[in-house]
Order: C-alpha cells, then sequence, then structure tokens
C-alpha cells in the first residue's frame, strides 16, 4: 500500500484541550479594546443616521427617494438582495461544508453564521420600508383578517419573499444558536466573574456536557442542518423570481434562479473571507485560521467567479441568439455599450476577472491582497444588482417612459444605517460570543485535513 | 490490486450481438420510414452516452480537485468510461449525414425567408457549426487523454508530482467542458427549435449528464465489486455514491423547476411553445414520467438510508434513471423532429445497440488498465475501513 504524508493538520501550534478554550475565551475577558470603541462609535453614527433616512421615508413617503414610475425599485431593492446574498454564506459554510466533510470550516462556521443572522437583519428592513406604510406591515402576513375578503396575492413571488426569508432566518439563528450552547456552557464554567456566570449559565440552558445531552445536541444539529440546506437555495431562488417571472427584458431568464443562488454564495463567502482575515488579524488567530483556511476559501471563490463569468457570457450570447429585439437592446446597448457601462464593466471585472488572479499561488498566500480581492468581490456583486435592477427598469419597452434614476441621500442614509447595523452586530459578536466553535475545533484538533493547501507553507 | 478486468468471451458476443440489433434498427428505419426518424434516434442515443461518458469524467475532474480521499480506488472508472467519447465523435461525425433532416436551420432556402434564422446565420451554419464539433471533441478528447496519461504515470512513479498535474488538468477539463458543453448543448439539441431559446436550458443537460454519469459509474462500481474486482466498496462508499445521486436528483429537479416556472409563470408565446406539444399533446404521459423518473423517485426512495447502502437496490435504481434519462432526451428531441410520440422497435433497437457499444467501449478500457490507480497518493483512505 502506497500513502505520502499530503495532508497537513488543521490546527497548528500543536494546541492541547485546553489551549484551544483559552485562546478562544481570551479575547472575551481581555479589557474593551480602543478599535472596539472607534468601531462602535462609527457604526452607531452611521445608525443614527440610518435611523434619519427612516424616519424621513415614513414621516414624508417614499417621494424622499429618487424612484419615480418607471424606475419604481432603486437602491432599497438593490441592497435588500445584495445584503441577501452576504446573508447566505453562514448557512452554506455550515452546511454544504459539512455535507461534503470539509472539516476546515470548523474554525469558521460560527462567524460566518453570524454574519448571516446580521445581513439578513439589515436585508428584511428594506422591504419593511419599502412599503411605506409601515404600520400596515402585517398585512404581508396571510390570516384570517377583518378586511373583508382581502388576501395575500399568494400568485405574488413577493408574498413567497415574506415566507422563504422569515423562515431562512428563523432556522439559521437556531442553528447558530443550537452550536453555541457548549460554548456558553463552557464559559460558564470558565469565568471569574459572577454575573458573566449567570447569564451565560442561562444562555446555555443548564448544558450539561454528559454523553446524552451530546447524543441530542448533534442529532438536533443534523436535523436543523438538513432542513437548513434547501433554504439556502430557496431564498435566493424566490429573491431572484421577483425579477424572472415578470416579463421586462433582462430580468426574465429562466437562468435566474441557479444564478442568482451562485451570486449569493459568492457574495457570502466574498464577506467571510473578508470578515476572518480582520478577525485574525485582531484577537491573533493565526494558529486556528491559518493561510490554509484562507486559501481554501480563495480556491472556492475563483470556481464560483467562473461560473459567474460563464452565466454572464451564457446572458449576452443567449440574448444575441434569441433575436428578440428588447434583449438584444438590454444586454447589447444598454448594458455593455450605453449610459450603464461603468456598472456593467465593474461587475464583469470584479467578479469575473479580478478572483482569476486566486489561480496564482503568490497572491493566494499574500494575504493582504486576497483582502483586497475580498473587498472588490463585495463591491461587484453589489453593481450586479445595480445592473440588473436599475438598467432593465429604466429602460423598458416604451421610449416614452424612459427615466433615469439617482439615489437621493436619504437612500444612501438608509443604506449607511444598514452598513452600520451589520458592523455593531460583528463587533458585538467578536467581543460577547466565542468567535470560534470551540467544541468543534476541539473535535478536529488532531485530525488532518482534506486540502493540501494546508501543508504548503510548513 | 494491480488486477486489470479479464473480459469474458460471453460479455463481448452478449455485446456484439446488441450492438448487430442496433445496426439492423436504425437500417430498419431508413428502409421504412423517411429517414427523420433514424436520424433522430441517433442522435438521441449518442447525445446520451456521450453526456453520460462526460458527465462521470467531470466527476473525476471534481474529486481530484477537490482532493478526496474516498472516491480514489474508483477513478479509474470514469477514466475507462472517458474512452468512449472518441466514439462518440465518430458517431456525431455520422449525423452531419442527417443535418439537413434534423435542423430546420440548415436549408438555405428557409433562412432567407425567416428573419430570426437569417439573424442567427452567423452562428448557426453548418461550416461554423461543423468546426465547432471539432473544436469541442478535440479538446475532450486531448484533456481525457492527458489525465489518464498522468494517470498511468503516477502508477510507476508514485509522488505527489503527478497529482498535482492531474489536479490542475481537472480544472482545466472543469472550465473547458463547462463552456464547450454549453454551446455543444446548443449547437445540437437547443437548435433543433431554433426559434425557441432559454438561459437554462444548457444547464439542465449539464446537470443532466453530471447526474447519469454518477449514476451509471455507481453501476459500474457495484458490478465490478460483484465480480470481485473493487473489495473496497463498502456500505459506506455505497452510500457515498447515493449520496451524489441523491443531490443530483434534487439539482435537476430544482433546474427543471427554474425553466418551467419561469416561463409558465410569464406566459411568453414565444416561450410556451415549446411547453405546449410537450404538456397538452400527445407527450403528455411522457412529460410527467420524465419528471418523475429523474426527480421523484430516486429522491424518495434513496432516502431512506437502507435502500441507499444496498447494492442491489441502487442498480435498480440506476436502472429506472437510464430509462428517465432516455426519456428527457427523447422528450427533447422528438417533438422537434419527427412529431410523432410513439416508441417502437426503431427507438427501443437503436438504444440498445448504443448501450451495446457502450459497455463493449468501457469494459474493452477496463481491461487495458490497472482497475485501481496503483500509487494515488490518497488510496489509503479509500481501501482501509476508517475512513
Amino acid at each position: 500500500m502506497y500513502n505520502t504524508r499530503v495532508r497537513g493538520v488543521l490546527i497548528k501550534g500543536n494546541k492541547s484541550l485546553k489551549d484551544v478554550t483559552q485562546d478562544v475565551l481570551r479575547p472575551m475577558d481581555a479589557p474593551m479594546p480602543r478599535w472596539w470603541y472607534v468601531t462602535a462609535f462609527l457604526a452607531i453614527s452611521a445608525m443614527i443616521w440610518g435611523v434619519w433616512g427612516f424616519y424621513n421615508t415614513i414621516s414624508t413617503g417614499i417621494g424622499t427617494w429618487g424612484l419615480n414610475n418607471n424606475v419604481a425599485w432603486g437602491w432599497a431593492i438593490i441592497n435588500f438582495v445584495w445584503w441577501i446574498g452576504i446573508g447566505h454564506a453562514g448557512t452554506a459554510f455550515s452546511i454544504f461544508l459539512l455535507i461534503l466533510r470539509q472539516k476546515w470550516r470548523t474554525s469558521i462556521n460560527r462567524a460566518a453564521e453570524a454574519m448571516t443572522i446580521f445581513a439578513v437583519m439589515a436585508a428584511g428592513l428594506f422591504p419593511l420600508i419599502h412599503m411605506g406604510r409601515i404600520w400596515d406591515g402585517f398585512f404581508i402576513f396571510p390570516y384570517w383578517n377583518t378586511r373583508g375578503p382581502l388576501w395575500d396575492n399568494f400568485n405574488s413571488p413577493l408574498f413567497w419573499d415574506v415566507v422563504a426569508i422569515s423562515t431562512y432566518l428563523t432556522a439559521s439563528f437556531l442553528f447558530w444558536y443550537l452550536g453555541m450552547i457548549p460554548d456558553f456552557a463552557t464559559i460558564r464554567e470558565t469565568t471569574a466573574s459572577k454575573i458573566k456566570k449567570k447569564i451565560y449559565g442561562v444562555m446555555s440552558f443548564g448544558w450539561l456536557g454528559n454523553a446524552r445531552s451530546w447524543l441530542r445536541f448533534e442529532t438536533a444539529a443534523l436535523l436543523l442542518g438538513g432542513l437548513a440546506a434547501p433554504l439556502v437555495v430557496s431564498v435566493h431562488s424566490i429573491v431572484s423570481m421577483d425579477f424572472a417571472v415578470s416579463v421586462i427584458p433582462g430580468w426574465h431568464t429562466t437562468i435566474f434562479p441557479p444564478y442568482f443562488v451562485i451570486g449569493a454564495i459568492f457574495s457570502g463567502f466574498g464577506m467571510v473571507l473578508t470578515l476572518m482575515i480582520v478577525l485574525r488579524k485582531l484577537y491573533k488567530f493565526n494558529d486556528y485560521v491559518t493561510d490554509g483556511h484562507l486559501e481554501a476559501i480563495a480556491r472556492i471563490l475563483t470556481f464560483i467567479s467562473l461560473i459567474m463569468g460563464s452565466a454572464y457570457l451564457i446572458e449576452l450570447f443567449t440574448a444575441w441568439y434569441s433575436g428578440n429585439e428588447y434583449e438584444l437592446f438590454t444586454f447589447l446597448k444598454n448594458r455593455v455599450t450605453g449610459e450603464y457601462t461603468f456598472a456593467y464593466w465593474s461587475m464583469l471585472t470584479c467578479n469575473a476577472i479580478i478572483p482569476q488572479l486566486f489561480w496564482f499561488k503568490k497572491i493566494r498566500k499574500n494575504i493582504t491582497m486576497v483582502f483586497i480581492i475580498s473587498l472588490f468581490i463585495n463591491i461587484g456583486m453589489w453593481f450586479e444588482r445595480y445592473v440588473i435592477v436599475v438598467t432593465s427598469l429604466s429602460r423598458d419597452f416604451l421610449p416614452a417612459t424612459w427615466a433615469t434614476y439617482e439615489p437621493t441621500i436619504t437612500e444612501v442614509a438608509v443604506f449607511a444605517g444598514t452598513i452600520g447595523l451589520f458592523v455593531m452586530g460583528v463587533i458585538s459578536f467578536f467581543r460577547w460570543i466565542p468567535t470560534i466553535a470551540i467544541s468543534e475545533v476541539k473535535s478536529v484538533l488532531k485530525e488532518t485535513t482534506t486540502l493540501k493547501s494546508f501543508t504548503d507553507e510548513d | 490490486m494491480d488486477k486489470k478486468v479479464q473480459l469474458s468471451g460471453k460479455f463481448k458476443i452478449a455485446m456484439i450481438i446488441m450492438i448487430v440489433v442496433g445496426l439492423i434498427s436504425v437500417t430498419i428505419g431508413f428502409i421504412t420510414e423517411d429517414g427523420k426518424r433514424a436520424w433522430a434516434n441517433l442522435l438521441l442515443n449518442n447525445y446520451y452516452f456521450l453526456s453520460i461518458a462526460i458527465g462521470a469524467t467531470f466527476w473525476m475532474a471534481i474529486q481530484y480537485v477537490t482532493q478526496s480521499g474516498w472516491s480514489s480506488a474508483y477513478i479509474r472508472i470514469p477514466m475507462a468510461m472517458s474512452n468512449y467519447i472518441i466514439v462518440s465523435a465518430v458517431l456525431f461525425a455520422i449525423l452531419f449525414f442527417g443535418v439537413h433532416d434534423l435542423y430546420h436551420w440548415s436549408h438555405a432556402d428557409a433562412v432567407a425567408h425567416d428573419p430570426l434564422l437569417k439573424h442567427k446565420e452567423p452562428y448557426l451554419n453548418v461550416p461554423f457549426f461543423a468546426a465547432r464539433y471539432v473544436v469541442f471533441f478535440g479538446l475532450w478528447i486531448y484533456l481525457t487523454w492527458r489525465i489518464k496519461k498522468l494517470s498511468l504515470r503516477e502508477d510507476t512513479l508514485g509522488g505527489i508530482q503527478m497529482f498535482e498535474k492531474l489536479e490542475f488538468t481537472s480544472k482545466v477539463f472543469i472550465f473547458v467542458f463547462a463552456v464547450s458543453f454549453s454551446l455543444f448543448t446548443i449547437d445540437w439539441l437547443m437548435s433543433l427549435d431554433a426559434h425557441w431559446y432559454s438561459t437554462i436550458y444548457v444547464v439542465k443537460k449539464f446537470i443532466m449528464g453530471f447526474f447519469h454519469g454518477v449514476a451509471m459509474l455507481t453501476a459500474i462500481a457495484i458490478i465490478l465489486n460483484k465480480l470481485g474486482y473493487l473489495p473496497m466498496l463498502t456500505k459506506k462508499h455505497l452510500h457515498d455514491f447515493s449520496r451524489y445521486i441523491w443531490a443530483l436528483s434534487l439539482i435537476w429537479g430544482y433546474i427543471w423547476l427554474s425553466q418551467y416556472l419561469l416561463i409558465w409563470y410569464a406566459n411568453i408565446p414565444e416561450e410556451t411553445v415549446y411547453y405546449i406539444p410537450r404538456e397538452m399533446g400527445e407527450y403528455k404521459t411522457l412529460f410527467y414520467t420524465e419528471l418523475l423518473m429523474n426527480w421523484a423517485f430516486p429522491f424518495f426512495f434513496l432516502m431512506w438510508n437502507r435502500i441507499a447502502k444496498s447494492a442491489n437496490w441502487l442498480l435498480f435504481t440506476v436502472g429506472v434513471l437510464m430509462i428517465g434519462q432516455w426519456v428527457e432526451l427523447f422528450m427533447s428531441i422528438m417533438p422537434n423532429t419527427v412529431e410523432s410520440h410513439g416508441i417502437s422497435f426503431i427507438e427501443i433497437g437503436t438504444f440498445i445497440g448504443s448501450f451495446g457499444l457502450f459497455a463493449l467501449i468501457v469494459g474493452l478500457s477496463l481491461s487495458k488498465i490497472p482497475v485501481v490507480p496503483q500509487k494515488h497518493p490518497y488510496l489509503i483512505e479509500s481501501t482501509t475501513e476508517e475512513h
């Protein structure tokens, strides 16, 4: 039998079980660092600005936005889809990599799942505020009501959205929280502070850590994971149907559901990469989130970027192949060469071309470069939604109704507010919750990895 | 471990008889009808086995790229299946004689009176069509040949260098395959109705090939195991294979729904034209059969843990899926070519013949190379129990 020892270890530094607990919990007990206050100040400022935007929109009306009869969807929908996309990474990480037995996920999944929750929360604000009369928001839920025979339109993908996203948020939150229970118990047992002991004790639901608890814990995690996996796909498929069931050129393409799902996972993984680089820098987690981990994400991103590039090409080709003049106009005139050239080519460059730099090992190993590319992906995916929403709406079938769209300061404020909310959520998570799944990392401490990239650097 | 498959004489004779049956039925098709039907059947079966061979190759490339260990003992099966691509190239070349029977756009007078076909002429014309055929098959044959060569060299050299080269070649293959197979599908299947288009059509056929390719290679692995060649095929590995089949059936169903739902919802005549004859006319039964066989059946059947780990039940599932793929391609091709939903001796015979040819090629290929890669760096993970 032949065996080369090609697989390296997942966690470096020859850690003991106790080291893992201490390393992960140390930042939680340390005094508040200065960067935390600075970031929190900035995030809260953004949130206050966002609240102003909210107030403006609700008190005056949607007229404060740059929308018009033709471009009835603007930044709100773009940002909504963008945030939902980012919110895909957590569950994608945990579930898909779990199913594919990629054990390196253990160092990253907690942070990715946390990010999911905050991103989906940020996303949810946009449809809510877009209703205008927010106090009638409960109309979107189907129930026997006193408004006469007034039901939701069950044929509407907007209604499907409500169902899909609220289900996704619930399942993701439960999955995330469930995974944290043993870690909360660890904090309860190790902390010196009495208040902390009390709080984390309650949050851990009185976890005992005996065999029976573990057995049930693992069964529950598996079941929830199995249930959440289809949700990852369904949420963004339904978001894509908001567009694709219409007859607007550039929206009505049958490839939209899988194309949106792939795009969502792409942007989510991009954001995970951004965040993990920050986290590991701040908390010196280099032994847990190794260069190998970052490289593994970079490899996945290269692959997805190729899929994205192929999807753009198929769209362009089919637009030409269809011979449909409206399709031709939207894609080849409006997007590629017309008024929205900048947005289109930014999208193409950021999503399909720049990530191809990851083919070079030197770039994959250069963390600064990886960080910059991950930011480009986040920007590129925003532009993708911009291209889809604005170009198709502003130039539709009837030239007499063509209109342009520019966001107003209110819309910018709302977007900034959601970024503030997201950042605030993430740094609270950095501070009060173990950022790495202690119990899961312990289970792979002595394991070798399935990816060779982890051994390259030794 | 360095065993090669010994083909029995009976197997060879049986396969040759099947091929002869195929030849006879094709000939009958040409004699009794106007040729369209025979050509359509040849296209169906050529595409059928090409997509299976190349789908299995795609699976192999994924195993290399993800550096997966459990599957390393089975990597030679898709390698043998990929040999069929060369035969397929010849069979597709024969189809060029039937281009005018199959493709409306290949008639110059039809193009002249049809503005839409005129618009598509720069892409849909016979010389360019033939050039694409040459390029695509050239790329596939070269890349699969290179993968096989590297893998065989690994058998003697060992070490990690060959593996790294294989990994790189696999990456290239995945990219090339994705683009070329999509265009190939537009050329040979979607352009049967040159007026109709759907962006996801090529994705569906891509997934179909991957799905049924994995199913077929699972069946081959089980059969080889029963013949005593792959003793490492445990319940755990069977479960891994059936997970692939299960997940792919789900993805296939998802893609099916994406196309159908969006076209149904928007209800634009240019697009519904594809579904109307399929869903409402004589094809109604087969329309639902396709969905049941390829999605519903494997999805609910393999969910049952004991079935997912049982070699015999898996063979049964693969059998159903093989018919399922035939139905899918029948539904893609026939309504646009022969406009008859009848299944007779011609259809069945051509399939039997193509199947015999495919089985013979794969069998012969397996008898030329060791069934298990000798010095695959992760082989130990596949052959020992604990992994």
